[in-house]
């Protein structure tokens, strides 16, 4: 009778171990149910992708060359390497503005070695047009990121305040550097705080274009003064995008324009406003674009960014892919920016990244 | 509806008001009495009961209603010997508007005019009629614009279209002082308890225990029910007699037009509510600069001086007066919105009279001087009475400043205090910065959430503001304190402050200091230098 019992009790074994893993799984399923994100990002992953804690949330794309060391060196407290660069870019305005940016970045944290550079070289154009970025990147620190009605009052006191320090700086820099179009763009910034009419925007904009006609960073700034949210019209930007787009030569990557005013004013829930034929030739004539762009332009990738997105919302997805895998490994740009901070902005992009890998390989498998 | 009609209906509603808890006890007494007649004997004997309950407010309703005299307005009566031209002027008014003269005239400090009556019968006859009139009022109004708004006044005890409407008037009246009553009773019954339970609370906390939540709780709790329904049923009252004494205010403003001048009349009410708002800034910067310190400006100027003022800021009161109020001022108020009235007035055919007595008001008085002088002993009280008269304006300035910066506590005294665990004083902050531990000291300060969540120079940017503001204080309290500062008074403009000049000659200028021992790397070297001055070249300035 034992050796019935034992017998019978090896041969449940199996079945009873199948069962226990049956109702693990069921139970697993449960309460956290794999979805088919698992899979994308598997997808994703065998194509190459980065997962989202490996995306880079500070830029768009990678630095040109020997940019990161000399930000490493200004960080430790170094002037000249700050002075070196912008020497070394010279009159190159676009590589100039975004230097001058993101060194005033970290000047906005910290100014002291910017103080230093301003104490031993009175007068420096590069220091004068970083001093300037650099306030008006606090005032809008300060200021915060969120809208109007969460903004107390002591942001907005100090918001002004910065601001209007900032444009005596601003005078400065562009009167040390007399063709450089950085100040005036850096002015935009504080037209769009300060709510300049449009009359004093279009004069500004004359200084601009007269200096450098189809620059990427004064017309994406251009271009949120005359969003809906800040001191125009959703018709107002359009036309303003469409425009600039039209007039810019073939890989001065102003096609992006009209992507972003839509992008700016698009309120809808479903995609059904970005597949329409317009938008399906806008995002053809920014892929021609970005084909004939010199591809180390500083800001290609941005361009990019937005191509794959839209590209992905309206099913290209092979396409979408190929623009994603050119920008893999930074999120920080349009539309990803909007999501959030660092984990936010990637996941957002993860998300839309992994969907369109796993329809392209759904299309080809 | 007739105008006699609708006053019916006032007197009717009135009489309600009155008979209201009569009413209600013998709608009690009527359910107790069908009680008897059908329910069981036990039943009725507690519905008795409750009945008995409900009646007890009932019937200290009743007697609330019999409200106390009108609190006298603190005022100076005069009498016709005192100012004839006044009385001559009020008479005449009173004859115009077709009215009894008042038996009384009491000036009063405030930016008003009214015409009252002791009613009696619960506001069914007529009493001893008293005319209020503010000295500020007559302050900042012309003559003919003065003759505007007494008209007004005298206009509302006789609408020539009924004779009841003055019945109305002082009904409304009648009803407004008993609510006010009601209310009053209602809160000082809570205000007992209340204060009741917090010592009790206090002991019980003496012994460890915690005491219950002081609130007012069911006391008090009869008076405000019964408040409500008489309130209720004022409210009823007003509104059914508003469209009445509406058209009640329209008359008075016509009759006014008639008598005084369309333009006046117009511009008079205009010019009130802005007269209004600066006579509280003149009582809040002006008349009270010395109520911390004790101190009186010169006997007389308590309400002379907003006469000064007036004339010193007569642009500001341009602006004041095209700012006219939309809005009634109080849901119970029975003047419609000035805005109308003024609208109303000036769509009068023009009669020409624009160039009428321009003269100021005040100039009725027979002796304006003496009057203000006389005023404050009127509505001052004692406390106030008793504190020092100062020579002049600009010694009351000087002695409130002074008291002012010697008693100073800023933010950044406590943060300092907190900080060095010290006497938060002037050197020890200005050691404190040169040790470079400003930026550490601002972190002490009340910041708000984005100021404190901030880091680097956007955290500075944020405290700058508030060190600014304190240092400043602080330095011009330890320059204060040696006498080395000067206020300049101005019936024009905010005082401004003097500093002594610095050894070129020119005025030190302390912001600048300020600025550089709060900027982000901060030197105070320009600040020590500006509070080391002796006072030597005062004495130089002195010298003739």
């Amino acid at each position: 009778m034992t050796v019935l019992l034992w017998t019978l009790g090896i041969l449940a074994t199996p079945f009873v171990l199948f069962a226990l893993y049956l109702a693990g799984v069921f139970v697993k399923e449960l309460f956290s149910p794999s979805d088919d994100s698992d899979d994308a990002a598997e997808t994703a992953g065998k194509l190459g992708l980065l997962p989202a804690e490996r995306q880079n949330a500070e830029h768009a794309g990678p630095l040109p060359a020997g940019w990161e060391a000399a930000f490493a060196a200004v960080r430790g407290g170094d002037w000249k390497a700050a002075a070196a660069l912008l020497r070394d870019i010279g009159r190159d305005w676009e590589r100039r503005s975004m230097a001058a940016y993101l060194l005033a970045e970290m000047a906005a944290e910290e100014d002291g070695w910017l103080l230093a550079w301003e104490a031993d070289l009175a007068d420096d154009p590069d220091a004068a047009v970083v001093r300037a970025r650099s306030t008006v990147i606090l005032a809008w620190k300060l200021r915060g990121a969120k809208r109007a009605n969460y903004t107390t009052s002591e942001q907005f006191a100090g918001f002004h305040r910065t601001l209007q320090a900032s444009r005596e700086e601003i005078a400065r820099a562009a009167a040390l550097n007399p063709d450089d179009p950085t100040p005036y763009i850096t002015e935009i910034w504080v037209a769009l705080g300060l709510g300049y009419p449009h009359s004093e925007m279009d004069k500004l904009w004359t200084e601009i274009t007269a200096r450098s006609p189809h620059h990427y960073e004064a017309h994406f700034s251009a271009l949120q003064y005359w969003c809906e949210k800040w001191r125009g019209s959703q018709a107002l930007a359009t036309e303003f995008a469409e425009r600039a787009a039209a007039r810019a030569p073939l890989g001065s990557l102003l096609t992006v324009l009209p992507l972003i005013a839509h992008f700016e004013h698009d309120k809808s829930d479903d995609t059904s406003a970005d597949i329409t034929p317009e938008m399906v030739a806008r995002v053809d004539a920014g892929l021609a674009d970005a084909a004939a762009a010199d591809p180390a332009h500083p800001r290609l990738p941005e361009l990019r960014h937005l191509l794959a997105f839209y590209l992905s919302l309206q099913d290209r997805d092979e396409m979408a892919l190929e623009q994603f895998k050119l920008v893999d490994g930074y999120v920080n740009a349009l539309p990803w920016r909007y999501e959030g901070d660092g984990e936010a902005m990637a996941a957002y992009y993860c998300r839309i990244r992994n969907a369109s890998a796993q329809a392209a390989s759904a299309g080809t498998a | 509806m007739g105008a006699t009609l609708r006053a019916l209906r006032a007197l009717v509603l009135l009489a309600g008001f009155y008979l209201l808890g009569v009413f209600l006890l013998a709608a009690l007494a009527g359910g107790d009495y069908l009680l008897y007649l059908h329910a069981p004997a036990g039943v009725a004997a507690k519905l008795y009961l409750v009945s008995v309950l409900l009646a007890i407010p009932l019937v200290r309703g009743l007697f609330m209603l019999r409200t106390p005299k009108g609190e006298e307005i603190a005022g100076l009566p005069v009498t016709e010997a005192d100012e004839p031209e006044l009385w001559r002027t009020v008479r005449e008014l009173a004859e115009q508007v077709g009215t009894r003269a008042p038996s009384r005239i009491v000036l009063t400090g405030d930016v008003n005019a009214a015409v009252g009556e002791d009613a009696r019968l619960l506001g069914l006859l007529p009493g001893r009629r008293s005319l209020y009139l503010g000295i500020p009022l007559a302050q900042g109004l012309t003559e003919a614009q003065l003759r505007a708004v007494l008209a007004h006044e005298l206009g509302h005890y006789a609408n020539s279209d009924t004779r009841l409407a003055a019945i109305s008037v002082r009904g409304r009246a009648q009803v407004l002082r008993t609510i006010a009553h009601f209310e009053e009773r209602a809160d000082r019954t809570a205000g007992r308890e209340r204060a009741r339970q917090e010592k009790r609370n206090t002991r019980a906390a003496a012994k460890g225990k915690k005491g219950k939540e002081a609130e007012a709780g069911h006391a008090g709790i009869t008076y405000r029910a019964m408040a409500r329904i008489y309130i209720g049923y004022a409210k009823l009252y007003f509104r059914a007699t508003l469209a009445g004494s509406r058209r009640q205010e329209y008359a008075a403003d016509a009759a006014a037009a008639r008598i005084a001048g369309r333009d006046a009349t117009a511009s008079a009410l205009r010019e009130i509510p802005a007269l209004d708002a600066a006579f509280g800034f003149y009582m809040e910067r002006y008349a009270t600069l010395g109520s911390e310190t004790g101190l009186l400006p010169p006997r007389g100027e308590v309400f002379g001086g907003f006469g000064r003022m007036l004339n010193a800021r007569q642009l500001e009161l341009v602006e004041l007066r095209t700012q006219l109020p939309t809005e009634p001022s109080s849901p119970y108020d029975s003047h419609p919105p000035i805005a109308d009235r003024v609208q109303h007035v000036e769509a009068l055919p023009a009669d020409g009279r624009a160039e009428e007595a321009r003269g100021a008001a005040l100039a009725l008085l027979a002796d304006p001087e003496r009057t203000l002088a006389a005023l404050e002993d009127a509505v001052l009280t004692d406390e106030v009475r008793r504190f020092r008269r100062t020579r002049d304006w600009q010694e009351l300035l000087d002695g409130a400043m002074a008291e002012g910066l010697g008693s100073l506590s800023t933010p950044l005294h406590r943060a300092l205090a907190f900080y060095t665990k010290d006497q938060p004083t002037l050197p020890a902050l200005l050691q404190v910065i040169d040790d470079g531990q400003l930026w550490q000291l601002a972190r002490r300060l009340p910041l708000s959430d984005e100021a404190a969540a901030a880091k680097g120079r956007a955290f500075r940017e944020f405290a700058r503001p508030a060190l600014r503001e304190s240092l400043n204080s602080m330095a011009l309290a330890d320059l204060s304190a040696r006498s080395l500062l000067s206020w300049e008074f101005s019936w024009s403009q905010p005082a401004t402050v003097h500093l002594p000049p610095a050894p070129d000659g020119e005025e030190a200028d302390l912001g600048a200091a300020i600025e550089a021992a709060v900027a982000d790397h901060p030197d105070t070297g320009p600040l020590r230098a500006l509070l080391s001055h002796t006072p030597r070249e005062r004495e130089t300035d002195t010298r003739p």
